[in-house]
């Protein structure tokens, strides 16, 4: 079998149904909960939730704000031309120039780690059901041990449990 | 009610558009495309004969496409205030709004990012701003404002097609699941395989999170920049140390006004009269006049400073303004960017929906008569009298102007069609029934207290 | 020492007669435009003779000054190009580089003299006119911006003449096509750095006053006048 799941329209009975399922003896991480909406409210939309997405951006900020300063330095004082009695480095101006830069390193950082972390680009074959789409909160568990164990645990009251 | 029925209908309403294509679609597309098409060959023209089509002259080297360029930047602001800053300090009435400003970012950055190309004398060696070492070894000049407007603009440009089109990766999914053939495929490419696990949402939203507080700063460097072309110039009223934020303000201004603008076409046109409320027409009136009376105060910030000084080479392009040659351009900016606004918009009453697209009528053509009123007289007018000049638009420049405005109409109207204008799981997930008692128990006793704010509107099919 | 070209024209011995003018277009194939196109304010002096008329009838006076590139030390024009074509060189001079150049423009409307040209066409010289064409210096294209070189091209022979011939360049042997061509002598050429050449002795002058010199740009054409100079916005 390589999945099983409960479709509900509530979210206080999905959330009943990952607690069913803690209960029956189900590692948390083994436990998958899909919906076409965030439910950050809710205790089973917000369990993985921690992520070192920002540290990353702000770590990719510092890198391209260190990158771009030697870029600009090095590529000015290489071919100095003095414009308007200008330092040939002024720190000034080139501050613009590495605020913006660091910025964009920090929004593609938070993109590819969005991308990485969310397995997204996947070429699909996981558990899914496309009545998601319809508003319904899919709560599975994918290629389970004993499913005998598992659909009393999803089949509560307002769900339709189905196995794939 | 049953709240699967509630989505059911969201879902339905909103994916309806890109499955039932109206006559009105194909008119505007051919319409729009015809005007479009009459602009790149107006282009096609002055590429093959010279930059001299255009209206451009000694001492006015920079007239119309400069006006443009500066414009459609200041449209692009939009988005990001709505967006970000409302998801900041979780408004909930933006959720609608959220990707109609988005996409008016997107586009008319790219629109706008067109500009500094075409008004180039040799626009085929534009790359030479990029930043590589060329085969003489030279970097661009990154000491010259133009070379920050390129990573200004690139990077902005970056990060709001990034920011509009993450949080539509979800809703492409939708609309994956409910098409079929070809659809099918391209939905199911675009949505990148999503399925929506909570570690997705997760990642999804504090990726939002994170690119919202990225995209603010980046969105006012962005006008501030554009606006050191002038201010960096020794030119009368340009060398202004005002110029950084009055442009971003004025950005603001004319963006939200083009905000209005859409969101009242689309919701005559998609029939989303559920969805894009009188209240949201009634929030962003109040955003305009906020921003009207801020464009006002620094308009006369500007001009007290310039004629108390009473310098002559200043007061020379300040009185021309104000009584000379372009002083009927120059009331009509007035009138239509504060009079108007602050008329309609100060009075609950005429602050409706057809109040607030009036003032934003006048709004966007108050603020391109700004941009000209900005760029044109300051350089018709410079130290020397002798070199004083004129400027008259050409039919090329009028023509490459026009298409910009249709090619913004057929973007948007083909977005529109492709992808679901208003972001559906953010309606959904602002819907009440969605969030935890808890949460909604806590509201009520919060909006019971004498003191409280009123609870922000709940979006749904009930209304407000 | 390096050389630092600089400029001082008479205002007193001024004439207005505009041979600088057709000689700096002839010697620097500068393009002719249609009466048309001038009217539209296409046409490129890079010298310019600058006509002012004072007081009343029958008290006229006309005043004339010859405006062109003042080689700022501080050139507003410089920095403000985002390829480099614009920038300053060893000998003071404010170089322009054509092929550098994809005609932004932001340094013309930079310049607070406005002595910079755009070229808005292709120039053509129609037959014969093209046999003119002075062969040291380049022919400019469409979108390229232009302005006074003090005659770079001549200033490059005579540096080359004279390190070929182990020799200094006379004071007075190198000068720009108008300064040649004035009648009146009124503009004198040379090296500000060697104290001893005419031009250094006049820019010391009394009589000797800067082009909007407040603006804080430093040019260095210094201009001689015995009276006070008034200017007036009418033409």
């Amino acid at each position: 079998m390589k999945a099983i799941y409960g479709l509900y329209d509530d979210p206080h009975v999905a959330q009943q149904a990952v607690d069913n399922l803690r209960a029956a003896g189900v590692a948390d991480a083994e436990i998958t909960v899909i919906s076409s909406e965030p439910f950050d409210h809710f205790e089973f939309g917000h369990r993985d939730a921690k992520t070192a997405m920002p540290w990353i951006a702000t770590g990719a900020g510092a890198v391209g704000l260190v990158l771009t300063y030697y870029l600009l330095g090095l590529s000015q004082r290489a071919w100095p031309l003095v414009t308007s009695g200008m330092p040939i480095a002024p720190n000034w101006t080139n501050l613009i120039i590495i605020f913006e830069m660091t910025m964009l390193s920090a929004i593609i950082a938070t993109v590819i780690t969005l991308l990485v972390t969310a397995g997204i680009p996947s070429r699909g074959g996981k558990m899914y059901d496309p009545e998601v789409s319809d508003g319904y909160i899919l709560v599975g568990v994918e290629s389970p041990a004993d499913a005998s164990k598992l659909e009393p645990a999803l089949a509560i009251d307002g769900g339709r449990v189905k196995k794939t | 009610m049953n709240r699967t029925l509630n989505n059911q209908r969201l879902a339905d309403d909103l994916v309806r558009p890109l499955f039932h294509t109206s006559v009105w679609f194909y008119a505007i597309v051919v319409a729009a495309g015809t005007v479009v098409a009459c602009g790149a060959g107006a282009w096609g023209f002055q590429l093959w004969y010279g930059i001299g089509l255009s209206g451009k002259r000694w001492p006015t080297f920079w007239a119309l496409y400069l006006t443009n360029f500066v414009f459609w930047i200041g449209i692009s602001h939009a988005g990001t205030l709505i967006s970000a800053i409302l998801r900041l300090v979780n408004a909930g009435w933006r959720r609608p709004v959220t990707r109609c400003a988005e996409v008016i970012t997107v586009f008319a950055l790219m629109i706008g990012a067109m500009f500094p190309i075409i008004h180039l004398g040799r626009p085929w060696l534009a790359f030479w701003l990029f930043p590589y070492p060329s085969s003489r070894e030279i970097w661009p000049n990154f000491r010259s404002p133009l070379a920050w407007d390129f990573f200004a603009i690139n990077t902005y440009l970056t990060g709001s097609v990034l920011f509009l089109f993450l949080p539509m990766i979800p809703d492409l999914a939708l609309v994956r699941d409910r098409s079929t053939g070809w659809r099918r495929t391209i939905y199911g490419a675009l949505s990148f395989g999503w399925r929506g696990t909570t570690k997705q949402w997760n990642r999804l939203e504090t990726a939002m999170q994170i690119m919202a507080v990225a995209i603010l700063p980046v969105a006012v460097s962005v006008h501030t920049i554009v606006s050191f072309d002038f201010s960096m110039a020794n030119v009368p009223m340009w060398h202004s140390t005002i110029f950084g934020p009055y442009f971003v303000a004025g950005a603001i201004f004319s963006g939200i006004a083009g905000l209005i603008l859409a969101m009242a076409a689309l919701r005559k046109a998609l029939h989303l009269e559920h969805y894009l409320l009188p209240l949201h027409f009634d929030n962003l009136g109040k955003l305009l006049l906020l921003m009207c009376i801020l464009w006002g105060y620094f308009v006369f910030n500007e001009r007290l400073t310039v004629w108390y000084g009473n310098e002559p080479t200043e007061m020379a392009v300040f009185w021309a303004t104000q009584r000379g040659d372009y002083a009927p351009l120059y009331w009509t900016m007035v009138i239509g960017n504060f009079v108007l606004p602050l008329a309609i918009l100060a009075n609950p009453k005429t602050r409706t929906i057809l109040g607030t697209v009036i003032a934003s009528c006048g709004v966007v053509i108050g603020m391109w008569l700004e941009r000209f009123l900005i760029v044109v007289p300051s350089l018709t007018h410079k130290q020397l009298p002798y070199s004083w000049g004129t400027y008259w638009p050409t039919p090329v420049e009028l023509f490459i102007m026009a298409a910009t405005f249709a090619g913004m109409i057929l973007l948007y109207t083909l977005f529109a069609k492709f992808v679901p204008i208003i972001s559906i799981w953010e309606m959904k997930a602002g819907l009440p029934s969605r969030m935890d008692r808890a949460v909604l128990a806590e509201e009520r006793l919060q909006s019971t207290r004498l003191d409280a704010e009123p609870l922000p509107a709940r979006v749904g099919p009930e209304g407000p | 020492m390096p050389f630092r070209w600089g400029m001082a024209v008479d205002l007193d011995k001024c004439t207005g007669c505009e041979a600088c003018v057709t000689a700096c277009h002839a010697e620097n194939n500068i393009p002719t435009v249609s009466a048309q196109q001038a009217a539209r304010g296409r046409a490129m002096h890079w010298i310019r003779v600058e006509r002012y008329y004072e007081g009343d009838f029958p008290d006229v006076r006309v005043k004339f000054r010859p405006v062109l590139c003042q080689h700022c030390d501080n050139a507003p024009c410089e920095s403000v190009c985002p390829t480099y074509a614009a920038h300053h060189n060893e000998d003071g001079l404010n170089a322009q580089v054509y092929n550098r150049c994809i005609g932004t423009r932001y340094c013309a409307n930079a310049c607070t003299y406005n002595v910079r040209f755009f070229n808005f066409f292709n120039p053509e010289w129609p037959k014969p006119l093209h046999l003119q064409l002075n062969p040291d210096v380049s022919v400019r294209e469409v979108g390229v911006m232009e302005k006074c070189t003090f005659c770079v091209q001549r200033i490059k022979a005579a540096k080359t003449a004279a390190k070929a011939e182990k020799r200094v360049i006379v004071d007075g042997a190198l000068q720009p096509a108008c300064a040649q061509a004035c009648p009146t002598t009124a503009i004198v050429f040379g090296d500000l750095n060697d104290p001893e050449s005419r031009v250094a002795r006049l820019a010391r002058s009394p009589r000797g006053t800067k082009l909007l010199e407040d603006l804080g740009a430093e040019p260095k054409i210094t201009y001689l006048q015995k009276q006070p100079w008034y200017e007036s916005n009418a033409q």
